[in-house]
């Protein structure tokens, strides 16, 4: 037997918070004692927890998930940069069993909470557009790996700054992405050239759209072709969100204000 | 058994003045056998209705189009459904019939007064529970209706009208109820009747400027005279326009977000700019 008990003091000893990713209720209990209350992240306030930092993707890679809870913590102001905080999460299981030790630094604002909370469009609505993508990006267009682009929100200055390939397929329809029938739709129409473009609310504005944004200065990463290079620019000239996925890599990417802020590997999900 | 036991009281008369007791005696067993035959053929045909009815239903695809409404699901957690329990309420009804068939055959006078205005009041009743089932479950189809219609149109705000259509209906299913047990239901009318003047008056006055932009909204979501991305200009509020819904467009111009009611795209018209 290994000296583990000196180990896990260690980790657990002076925190400053504690940030529970999706507890059950015995364990927030049990942490709700503690004379600061623990952080909750999650997909739902279930627990009806006072400090909540809602979780819109269930990130696999673990430390995209707790910077993403302590950039939520960040920006609510449940944390400070400098302080250390006890993340408590699920890695193998659904219930959190494992603890990692934390400093919370300013260098953690990568933005991708930035992404779903004070982006134009709803946190619903760019959460369904990156579940449309990943599923996409999983099953391919007939198990063929197909590409493509949603510019989310601020439809209008997106609209004027691209132009129609063909006669848009979503003209004078009224759905909205996170329909089950919409997102099939959504599958469908993506083996046509072009950007989706989505509205704040989530309303699909067109397809079949060219973006025409300027591009020059846009700095994505080498390697990336004509798609994410658009899908960079459009986000620098709009207060849109782009997310691509790619038909090489398979890799779903995420930009805002034309930069690269996720990668998402939609097998992992 | 009572209906004999209450007929031979009338008999201490005629047992004095008849010279011997055995005709009566005769007499009684035919009579209960009788009774007894009249229940039985009532039993039987009481489940030949019953059965019937509920063949029928099945037949019509009742169970089908009723699956889901709260009335059949409440039926169900009794361990019963609505078809059996409309086939049954026929078959007590002709049961019914038949009883009082018999206690008249048998001479119970005493009962049959009373059993014969209750037998021909059955119907009505019987009738009343049906409209009653019925208003229930046609409420229940009809909100279940309605919601998946808005479900499909993404409106939040118009969830109440479910609720609404459903109670409506099933309000109006129960009046006729009473009405046909003759309770009175003068005062249920004038409920109805200002439940409907309301129905009229408040989106009449409270919901005005809601349901002319709702209705401007309608226009302009169907035909689609602009659309997002299009500039245009509504009243003195220019810019690209960035959501429609039922109530309001969403017009931007430099960094200002203009929500302009629907309606006034139709009090001050629309001017689509072009450049």
């Amino acid at each position: 037997m290994m000296d583990s008990p000196d180990l896990v003091a260690d980790i657990v000893t002076d925190v400053d918070e504690v940030f529970l990713f999706s507890p059950g209720q015995s364990l927030y209990d049990a942490f709700e004692d503690l004379e600061e209350t623990p952080v909750v992240v999650a997909p739902t306030n279930d627990l009806d927890a006072a400090s909540f930092v809602e979780l819109p993707l269930e990130f696999r890679d673990v430390r995209d998930r707790i910077r993403f809870g302590l950039e939520g913590g960040m920006n609510a102001g449940l944390t400070t940069p400098g302080e250390t905080v006890l993340a408590v999460l699920p890695i193998f299981a659904d219930t959190p069993d494992a603890t990692v030790r934390v400093t919370v630094e300013e260098s953690m604002q990568s933005g991708i909470y930035d992404l779903f909370a004070n982006s134009r469009a709803e946190p619903a609505v760019i959460r369904d557009v990156f579940e449309v993508a990943i599923e996409l990006g999983k099953k391919g267009q007939k198990g063929k790996p197909v590409g493509a682009l949603f510019v989310v929100g601020d439809a209008g200055k997106t609209m004027n700054h691209s132009r129609p390939l063909s006669y848009n397929p979503f003209e004078k329809s009224h759905v909205h992405v996170g329909d089950p029938i919409v997102d099939v739709m959504l599958k469908e129409f993506s083996r046509l050239d072009g950007a989706f473009v989505i509205s704040d609310s989530g309303k699909i504005v067109s397809s079949y759209r060219y973006l025409e944004p300027a591009a020059e200065g846009v700095d994505i990463p080498k390697g990336l072709g004509a798609r994410h290079m658009a899908a960079a620019a459009i986000t620098r000239d709009t207060n849109a969100v782009s997310i691509a996925l790619s038909e090489s890599d398979g890799h779903v990417r995420a930009f805002k204000s034309g930069e690269l802020i996720l990668k998402l590997d939609p097998e992992e999900y | 058994m009572t209906g004999s036991g209450l007929a031979t009281n009338h008999l201490p008369v005629d047992v004095a003045q008849l010279p011997s007791p055995d005709t009566v005696l005769r007499l009684l067993p035919l009579r209960l056998l009788f009774f007894v035959g009249v229940l039985v053929v009532g039993a039987l045909v009481s489940y030949f209705v019953a059965s019937f009815n509920r063949t029928l239903l099945e037949r019509l695809g009742v169970p089908e189009s009723i699956e889901g409404t709260t009335f059949e699901r409440s039926a169900r957690e009794f361990g019963t459904s609505t078809v059996s329990i409309l086939a049954r309420l026929s078959g007590y009804f002709v049961f019914l019939v038949f009883l009082v068939i018999a206690l008249s055959t048998a001479g119970v006078q005493s009962v049959t007064g009373l059993w014969t205005v209750a037998v021909a009041f059955l119907p009505q009743v019987f009738v009343a529970v049906v409209v009653v089932v019925i208003g229930l479950i046609v409420g229940d189809k009809v909100g279940l209706l309605v919601d998946e219609r808005l479900r499909g149109v993404k409106l939040p705000e118009v969830g109440v009208l479910p609720a609404l259509v459903k109670w409506s209906i099933v309000f109006v299913s129960v009046l006729v109820a009473l009405a046909q047990v003759r309770v009175a239901t003068s005062a249920l009318l004038v409920l109805l009747a200002a439940y409907a003047f309301g129905l009229v008056l408040v989106p009449a006055v409270a919901l005005r400027d809601m349901l002319a932009s709702g209705t401007a909204g309608l226009y302009l979501l169907l035909v689609e005279p602009f659309a997002i991305g299009d500039r245009v200009r509504i009243g003195d509020v220019e810019g690209v326009v960035q959501e429609m819904d039922v109530f309001v467009t969403r017009v931007e111009s430099d960094g200002t977000e203009y929500f302009v009611p629907n309606r006034k795209a139709f009090t001050e018209g629309v001017a689509r700019v072009r450049e």
